[in-house]
């Protein structure tokens, strides 16, 4: 098809006008457009001008011998009054990081505010996310996202013309209805009108209170993302600079959630081997994403004697710092507080949880964690790199990758593997679990018998693969897609391509360390020789396990 | 009236008789075309749907007339509802499809009790393997856009898609779907069998300020004086407004209404619904009409949701005589710009009454100058 595009011929053969100009190199301002879901044309923002006409680029396709003009005077007006209209009276001093749209503002530029804004609406404030819709331009990502890509349907709009706005049914609260609190939403909004429920201010006055003790843990993923907060290129591992910047934030001690991703390991293999000799229940489902749990709990509560019993790996790791090292290095244990640095907004939630007796007292997500070292003024690229207290600090990279879909899979399968048969595996690597897919699947021999298992990332791949969960034994769920390293409290991303690099990082930092397996850790070896006895002992299974409650869809 | 004519199922006989490609050919020659507003010929719809492959097909009478000003399918659907059930039969007919629908205006659903008498007799004796089910509204206008009637019918939120794919090629549940208006598909049957069919006719429906409104039928190109004697205005008469988007504009005695006569800049007939203005501020009508594009917008996209109400603020303002100058050129430049960026034909033509007032009627808005 031939085609004019600001004056120069082409000839172009598919897609939008959108997708031909980035080709092109030319930039077209979106809002409510997203690569994965399917184009509303609701913002309008990314107006052009085809034969003559407004069209709006992401969802109009070219037609034969079209002239299209993407920077006039007449279409560089149209965004401008568009933008006006869409959300008077913001204030862009006052807006938080998570304002992914502030370079589009800026880019199409407000030359003249008339209107004021008449929305009123109640911030809904939950245990995880807070919704201003006061703030929200309607842009319908959250809601196909939450729809198509999580398969929750928690929210959708609401009302008619200046009134339609984003809402649970019935104008209910988020924390009322059958929502798993993933935060995919909030990673998708544009305009920062759904953020995590902030535990910074509570974490400051814990570190500036000379009397306790404050101990963070971080989850294995944020060390791949961290640095995007200031600018490093996604997939750069900062493991180092972000144990020095928590210390010099003031944290006592910094310890690693993938040691808790070990102990989960030890804990959950042997579950799965005493329920494959017993004749347990099957398949096993892995229990490390919150928001996975609140699905169940919600969709599938006939699952819960499939789940297992294991406690998320910081809600372990919690436990053993209120435990064992309180009593190793004669802290009250009432003074330590724990502070989890984790890529999830669910885990905000899941601290609150009665049946969990959490150990955990704060949950920050990374880009709170990027907000505190930038008020802190720390030049974070300048730091020198430093270890984790050693108390708790040694992982294997089989706890790495815990932060990428696939990873507790594979993890468990290399000490499942080792311990059942009592051979080393020639190569601890399982490629096919490290494809960037929504569903992968494969079979490994156990004493003879084989066992079959699965993990799926993202609402609608873990429905999909739950309608034929008989097939396998062993199924790894994480809510968010591609894992942790996709999770709601990460850094705001834009394509798929950032999680690929995410969780190559994560893959390089397992290939790096000394110990890949998580039985050889000799700090897990340690624990469970001086405190807890062996996996599922009566002590582990009191510290370490928990229990699920079923709750409604509605 | 030649819509009030009854065929009997004669159509539907006859087009069975023909078959469906002689069907397409007579409708073609004949000249029957849309009476919705676009104007689009009926032969070439269905003969749009009927090129694109798909194991189903489905036929949907559109009789959700919410334009203000207008109730011409009303009388239709009250005194000649046989022979639109035999349009839309005839249409299942020439287009194989076994699912019709009747997408009901939420306030018409007190006809619905006979008229769902009327599809089970009319089917009975036509022997036709295809079902009609009535699908009512819920009171929405947007529902009247052939992609919100869809969305309405799958369930979804009545709110308009984007065009194309248009529904002839993928529409109810991503099938080939043919959208026809009540007038439309009554008049079907009729142009089949009759000789003297004349596809000029229009029903006109006729309120405001004048002695008897009403339903009419007159040719395209009646004469404007025409009209005013048989509805008798009363007294003098200001204006006049093509239902709520089509314009408001002075009474031309001399004119002629014809389809190229009235859509000029910012006119359009639409469904020939006329409503007549005595004298009364335009201002105040601008506000009527303003309020109910700020109720009836749905609420999709930017221009439209947040514009409507910007603009009825403003005709607020020039009403209680607080506007400035330059309010009047943010009206005017924003009524532009809704009509320009909106997604669908309601925001496209939301600002019509206020671009057409402004040009005629200025002085009623200077009067509310500070």
């Amino acid at each position: 098809m031939k085609i004019k595009l600001n004056g120069k011929k082409l000839e172009v053969k598919e897609g939008t006008i959108l997708e031909i100009c980035k080709k092109q190199k030319i930039k077209i301002p979106t809002l409510c457009y997203h690569k994965s879901l399917f184009p509303e044309a609701r913002c309008r923002i990314c107006l052009v001008e085809m034969n003559g006409k407004l069209v709006t680029s992401c969802s109009t396709k070219p037609i034969e011998n079209c002239e299209i003009i993407t920077n006039s005077e007449r279409v560089l007006k149209a965004r401008k009054r568009n933008l006006e209209l869409m959300n008077p009276g913001i204030d862009m001093d006052k807006l938080g990081d998570d304002f992914e749209a502030r370079e589009i503002y800026e880019e199409v530029g407000l030359d003249n505010e008339r209107f004021e804004s008449i929305k009123d609406y109640h911030p809904d404030l939950g245990a995880s996310l807070i919704r201003d819709n006061n703030k929200c331009i309607n842009c319908g990502r959250c809601v196909q996202v939450c729809a198509k890509i999580q398969s929750v349907f928690a929210i959708d709009f609401a009302s008619r013309a200046h009134n339609e706005h984003v809402t649970p049914y019935n104008e209910k609260k988020l924390a009322d209805i059958a929502c798993i609190k993933c935060g995919q939403c909030l990673i998708n909004c544009p305009v920062g009108a759904i953020k995590e429920r902030s535990h910074l201010e509570e974490v400051k006055k814990a570190l500036n209170n000379p009397k306790k003790h404050v101990v963070a843990q971080t989850a294995p993923s944020i060390r791949a993302a961290l640095g995007e907060m200031f600018d490093m290129k996604p997939g750069t591992l900062v493991t180092g600079k972000m144990v020095t910047a928590l210390r010099k934030s003031g944290f006592d001690k910094v310890f690693d959630v993938d040691l808790g991703a070990d102990i989960t390991i030890m804990e959950e293999s042997a579950e799965l081997l005493k329920r494959i000799k017993n004749k347990g229940v099957l398949p096993m489902i892995t229990t490390c994403c919150p928001s996975w749990i609140l699905m169940m709990e919600h969709f599938y509560p006939e699952l819960i004697p499939n789940m297992s019993t294991c406690k998320s790996p910081h809600e372990m790791l919690g436990m053993l710092i209120k435990t064992y090292y309180a009593e190793k290095a004669k802290i009250n244990k009432k003074d330590i507080v724990v502070v989890s640095i984790m890529p999830c907004v669910a885990k905000k939630f899941e601290s609150t949880r009665p049946e969990l007796n959490t150990a955990v007292d704060y949950v920050l997500t990374t880009r709170e964690l990027g907000r505190l070292i930038k008020q802190n003024k720390i030049d974070f690229c300048k730091l020198k790199d430093e270890d984790f207290d050693p108390t708790l600090g040694l992982a294997t990279g089989a706890g790495d990758i815990f932060g990428t879909a696939g990873g507790v899979m594979e993890a468990a399968l290399r000490t499942c593997y080792e311990i059942e048969n009592g051979k080393k595996l020639k190569k601890v690597e399982f490629e096919n679990l490290r494809k960037f897919k929504g569903i992968k699947e494969g079979e490994i021999i156990l004493k003879g018998k084989k066992i079959k298992y699965a993990c799926a990332s993202g609402g609608a791949n873990i429905r999909k693969l739950l309608e034929n969960k008989e097939k396998y034994q062993f199924i790894e769920i994480m809510a968010c897609p591609g894992g942790c390293i996709g999770g709601g409290g990460q850094p705001i991303y834009f394509d798929d391509q950032t999680l690929k690099l995410r969780s190559k990082a994560l893959y390089k930092q397992d290939s790096k360390r000394e110990f890949r397996r998580s039985h050889e850790n000799p700090i897990v070896k340690k624990i469970y020789k001086k405190y807890l006895g062996k996996p599922r002992s009566k002590k582990a299974e009191k510290l370490l396990h928990t229990s699920y409650v079923e709750r409604g869809r509605f | 009236m030649q819509i009030l004519r009854e065929t009997n199922l004669e159509g539907l006989k006859l087009a069975r008789e023909i078959g469906r490609e002689k069907v397409l050919e007579i409708l073609s020659k004949k000249g029957l075309v849309g009476r919705g507003g676009a104007g689009f010929p009926v032969a070439k719809k269905w003969g749009l749907s009927l090129n694109t492959k798909a194991k189903e097909r489905y036929v949907i009478c559109n009789a959700d007339e919410g334009e203000p000003g207008t109730f011409k399918d009303k009388f239709i659907l009250k005194n000649n509802p046989e022979t639109m059930i035999e349009g839309i039969l005839i249409a299942a007919y020439v287009l194989n499809a076994k699912r019709c629908f009747i997408y009901l205006r939420g306030e018409y659903d007190y006809l619905r009790g006979e008229l769902e008498e009327k599809i089970k007799e009319v089917l009975e004796k036509s022997k036709m393997k295809a079902s009609i089910e009535i699908v009512r509204g819920a009171g929405a206008y947007i529902c009247g856009e052939e992609t919100a009637i869809i969305q309405s019918i799958m369930g979804y939120r009545g709110q308009a898609m984007y065009k194309p794919p248009f529904p002839v090629i993928k529409g109810l549940w991503g099938k080939p779907t043919v959208l026809n208006n009540v007038e439309t598909l009554t008049n079907v049957p009729q142009a089949l069998l009759y000789d003297d069919w004349n596809s000029d006719y229009r029903l006109f429906s006729i309120s405001g300020d004048v002695e008897h409104p009403g339903v009419y039928e007159w040719k395209l190109g009646v004469k404007m004086s025409t009209i005013l004697n048989t509805v008798k205005p009363k007294g003098k008469l200001k204006a006049m407004s093509f239902g709520c988007f089509g314009g408001i504009m002075p009474v031309d005695k001399n004119s002629e209404i014809t389809t190229e006569s009235v859509c000029k800049e910012n006119c359009n007939h639409g469904a020939f619904s006329i409503i007549f203005i005595g004298n009364r501020n335009i201002v105040d009508i601008c506000i009527s009409i303003a309020k109910f594009y700020t109720y009836e917008s749905c609420g999709k996209c930017t221009p439209c949701r947040e514009g409507t109400i910007r603009l009825l603020n403003l005709l607020k303002k020039v009403k209680k005589c607080e506007a400035t100058k330059q309010d009047l050129d943010t009206l005017k430049e924003f009524a532009e710009h809704i009509q320009e960026t909106s997604l669908c034909g309601l925001g496209q033509s939301c600002g019509n009454h206020i671009l057409t007032s402004l040009e005629h009627f200025k002085k009623d808005y200077e009067a509310g100058l500070k």
